[in-house]
């Protein structure tokens, strides 16, 4: 009695044991952002690939929010570039334009753009360069950020146009402006490279080169004037704080990334009736990639995994419908592929117009990090 | 006449000389020098080293130029928050220990150790929404009429980082503290009882002289996680000025610069290492003393 | 009595506030689906979320499973090689005493952002990457320093002229390790195994670095949906790794007060 007891129960242990062993081959597939993007490739992505391409399975893992998040995969590419590893453990990549960068530099990664059908999709400029860098056949924009000012139409009547009217308007209602400095979030960070947009006076040096080292110096005055507008504002932890105090009506206005306001908003986390403003002269807004690592495990699997992320009919039920965020690839594939009223919904607050005059990239990273060390020494200290 | 006899035996248990020590110490040394405290070099390394590989002090330089004022900060905000640490758990400790009324030291028990098995990054996520402008506290005190809207402030500032630390690791030293108290032999307490002394003074005066090795235990062991944490400064308080955990992480991922963010590891150590030294040189010479 | 009383109730009621306080906002957000301004409750109650941490797809059991058995290993591993670690340091003679204690402690010292890509070198080359080996490895290094530093004053405080004392009367010296210094530094030990079983759950830096992609764990969720701003998800999941803690917490509570109250009864 019991030995047979006991030999159903091996049987059927050993039955279980061997059941999942059919050939599955697995990508794994690591972004960095918030937990919605995981969430967009385990629930949206990954069933539909995965029953296109019967036998593979997605495995998808964060990194967190911010440059941070791609720092992180970077370090991991980077460890095992040097340990040696001959087949890495990533084998698709979500990154920051930053980081992709260096990471064409230090030749982590592999050119795949030009081997894959939806690669002559995008001839935007931002997937060539990345802040100056050439990359060039690495990347694929997943979608287009932009940052904006958001504001609380109850608390504001007549919000702001452009970056001299919200000095106006800080002025006149202190404290009621929130945003980051340069520490903890890109939102806060965008907003600084806007200031120096509007008052730098050399935009177009700042965006295209030559790299200058001595262009710095003419910043003072407009540094200077920032020291004096954040005395007036609320400095917020991060994105998430800034819209966290947006959420607890501490502050009006601030600087956030569209795609996070969407999100939050959608979460229950901000109420829907705020909206949303690009100030002139520009803000900025940036791209996330996909890159594939150069020595990647299932290095063909992750080509036709990115192939399948950027088709258009994908761009347009996930990224546009799903998020609101704006395409990777070029509007005029994925505009087709919706119904007039998502499509204009994405450009509900921020018009195609706005967009194209006031919609700017980040400079070019010498520049950028100029930008910063100068934040911190003329107006944090 | 059991005295010498006791005096001899001891030596002669440890007359086995380093040998035994080491072998039985082995194991752990060699793991964590295998798996962090090498890596950790090249890291320290990296703190004299230009971008270009020559060696060089300008990272140390670069440190002292820009995040001098947090330098300051930390170790400011970290001493404060540790004497507040030592306070409230020698407080907790104490009164489950000396406490009379069983019902309000089964109630203390059981409520002060919650804070313990929340993660840093939660208890930031926390005091963030808890002792913001329109935070749960300001908003309670406002229902409850004691605080003016108009008055309300935002601790979100130093103030902020120093509560959530207490709140953090209060109730670890106190742990510990309450355990090293509760295996004290109650004879001399008693004792003291009996000749009348307030519950009080047998705290400061008897209780405490006899677990202060568990508590500084723990006051270091804070002290050296409150050094690394990031999340918390990050979450509460990222504008300067701010803890060097924030800056180095700053220095990583906006700039790529390690040189920098390892002079500032460097200087987080050597602040560590050097309050660590003080304690076991200072523990070693009361031993020996002894 | 009664004014006893209403100076107790105020203590605790203000321990009991600072204490909960910050943790009713954790409640509340854990099954908030709308909740902002000028709202001070949430607007709008609902388990949404708890269904989308639970999906199947989301892997949640199993990044639960990994995170219990990983704190587990790690707690055995690190008592391990802490007892006579602790022991040596606090009993015996040894050269660079403190040197040593130093060695333990710098590694929680360093905000470790900075040193984990060498860590993950480490690891890549000796294959140890995405495994729970690994992650054991990485988290065990981190918890030595309790480990280490708890054990030794633990040891340190037992009474030597009661181990004297059973060495008087015959006993052999494991026998006295046994009987006489183990159980009175029990507390401490079994303390700082709970120490390091809760850093195990709040590390999500080593486990990147050391288990991505193959070994996921709940911590690593919590940091992604902290960081971001998902605070449904946050609490959620912290709420999740309450399970685990105060389960391992009441079950060391209940091995040590037996084993206190053995001694100390008689």
């Amino acid at each position: 009695m019991i030995s047979r007891r006991l030999f159903l129960a091996a049987a059927a242990l050993g039955a279980l044991a061997a059941a999942p062993l059919e050939a599955q081959v697995t990508i794994n597939v690591v972004t960095a952002g918030d937990q919605n993007m995981v969430d967009y490739i385990t629930d949206f992505l990954a069933p539909q690939f995965e029953k296109l391409n019967p036998g593979v399975r997605v495995r998808a893992s964060g990194t967190g929010p911010g440059d941070a998040g791609s720092q992180k995969i970077y370090e991991k590419l980077a460890a095992q570039q040097k340990a040696g590893t001959q087949s890495w453990d990533v084998d698709v990549a979500v990154v920051h334009q930053k980081m992709a960068g260096t990471m064409v530099q230090e030749k982590l990664l592999a050119a795949y753009r030009n081997a894959i059908e939806t690669g002559k999709l995008v001839t935007r400029d931002t997937a060539k360069r990345a802040l100056g860098a050439d990359v060039d056949g690495y990347v694929l924009p997943m979608f287009h950020s932009q940052t904006a000012l958001a504001y609380n139409p109850a608390m504001v009547s007549t919000p702001p146009k452009t970056y001299d009217e919200l000095v106006a308007w800080v002025k006149a209602n202190p404290k009621k402006f929130g945003y980051n400095g340069i520490k903890g979030g890109m939102s806060g960070v965008a907003f600084v490279v806007g200031w120096i947009y509007a008052y730098g006076g050399m935009t177009e040096k700042l965006l295209a080169g030559p790299y200058d080292s001595n262009a710095k110096n003419a910043w003072n005055p407009s540094l200077a004037s920032l020291k004096e507008f954040n005395k007036n504002v609320t400095l917020t932890p991060g994105n998430a704080g800034t819209l966290d105090a947006l959420n607890r009506g501490e502050i009006a206005m601030g600087p956030v990334w569209v795609d996070m306001f969407y999100t939050w908003v959608a979460d229950g986390k901000l109420p829907p009736t705020l909206k949303l403003q690009i100030l002139g002269p520009g803000m900025p807004g940036q791209p996330m990639y996909y890159v594939i690592p150069a020595k990647a495990a299932q290095a063909e699997v992750a080509k036709k995994f990115v192939a399948f992320a950027t088709s258009p009919q994908i761009q347009a039920e996930g990224i546009v419908k799903r998020f609101n965020w704006y395409p990777g690839i070029d509007a005029e594939h994925v505009k087709p592929q919706l119904d007039e009223k998502t499509w204009s919904k994405l450009f509900s607050d921020v018009t195609p117009k706005d967009l194209s005059e006031k919609g700017k990239p980040f400079p070019l990273g010498s520049y950028f990090t100029d930008i910063l060390e100068a934040y911190e020494r003329k107006v944090a200290n | 006449m059991s005295e010498p006899q006791a005096a001899s035996r001891a030596p002669a248990r440890d007359a086995g000389g380093a040998a035994p020590g080491l072998l039985l110490l082995a194991p752990a040394l060699l793991t964590v020098v295998a798996f962090f405290l090498y890596p950790l070099g090249y890291s320290l390394a990296g703190a004299f080293r230009a971008a270009d590989g020559a060696w060089t002090l300008a990272n140390f330089a670069k440190s002292f130029e820009l995040y001098s004022r947090d330098i300051v900060f930390t170790v400011a905000i970290i001493g404060l928050s540790t004497l507040l640490i030592a306070l409230f758990s020698v407080a907790i400790g104490g009164y489950l220990t000396l406490g009379e009324n069983r019902t309000a030291v089964a109630i203390l028990r059981w409520l002060y150790r919650w804070p313990l098995f929340i993660p840093f990054i939660v208890a930031g996520q926390l005091m963030r929404a808890f002792l913001a402008r329109n935070g749960m506290l300001n908003n309670a005190l406002m229902a409850m009429d004691v605080l003016d809207p108009a008055d309300a402030q935002s601790f979100l500032d130093w103030r902020g980082i120093v509560i959530a630390f207490v709140w953090k690791q209060t109730p670890f030293v106190a742990l510990l503290v309450a355990g090293a108290m509760a295996t004290l032999d109650r004879s001399t307490i008693e004792a003291a009882r009996n000749l009348g002394a307030g519950r009080l003074r047998i705290l400061v005066e008897i209780v405490v002289p006899q677990v202060r090795t568990t508590l500084v235990v723990g006051l270091v062991l804070s002290f050296v996680t409150m050094m690394s944490v990031l999340s918390v400064p990050l979450m509460i308080n990222a504008q300067s000025p701010t803890m060097i955990t924030v800056d180095m992480a700053f220095r990583i991922n906006a700039y790529g610069d390690y040189g920098v963010a390892n002079a500032l590891g460097f200087l987080s150590c050597a602040l560590t290492g050097a309050v660590a030294w003080i304690y076991l040189r200072h523990g070693i010479r009361e031993r020996s003393r002894q | 009595m009664k004014i006893g009383w209403v100076v107790r109730g105020i203590l605790l009621g203000a321990l009991a506030v600072a204490v909960f306080g910050p943790l009713v906002n954790m409640l509340l957000w854990a099954v908030a689906e709308r909740w902002y301004f000028p709202a001070k409750l949430p607007i709008e109650y609902g388990f949404t979320y708890w269904e989308r941490v639970f999906r199947p797809r989301g892997n949640a059991m199993e990044s639960l499973f990994n995170s219990v058995v990983i704190a587990g290993g790690t707690v055995a591993l690190c008592l391990a090689l802490a007892l006579p670690a602790g022991y040596a340091l606090a009993r015996l003679r040894l050269p660079l005493r403190s040197l040593i204690l130093l060695a333990f402690l710098l590694p929680q010292a360093v905000p470790n952002l900075a040193v984990y890509i060498n860590v993950a070198r480490i690891f890549y080359s000796l294959g140890l990457n995405g495994t729970i080996v690994g992650v054991v490895l990485i988290h065990t290094v981190h918890g030595l320093l309790f480990a280490v530093w708890i054990t030794t004053a633990a040891f340190a405080a037992v009474d030597r002229e009661l181990e004297h004392a059973a060495r008087n009367m015959g006993a052999g010296p494991l026998r006295t390790f046994f009987t006489v210094t183990l159980p009175l530094a029990a507390p401490g030990i079994l303390a700082s195994a709970i120490f390091v079983f809760l850093e195990s759950l709040d590390e999500f830096t080593g486990t990147y670095f050391v288990g991505v992609p193959d070994v996921t764990t709940l911590p690593l969720l919590l940091y992604n949906a902290s960081a971001g701003g998902n605070y449904q998800i946050a609490s959620i999941t912290a709420l999740i790794l309450l399970v685990p803690s105060i389960g391992f917490m009441l079950f060391v509570e209940r091995f040590l007060r037996a084993d206190v109250l053995a001694k100390m009864g008689g």
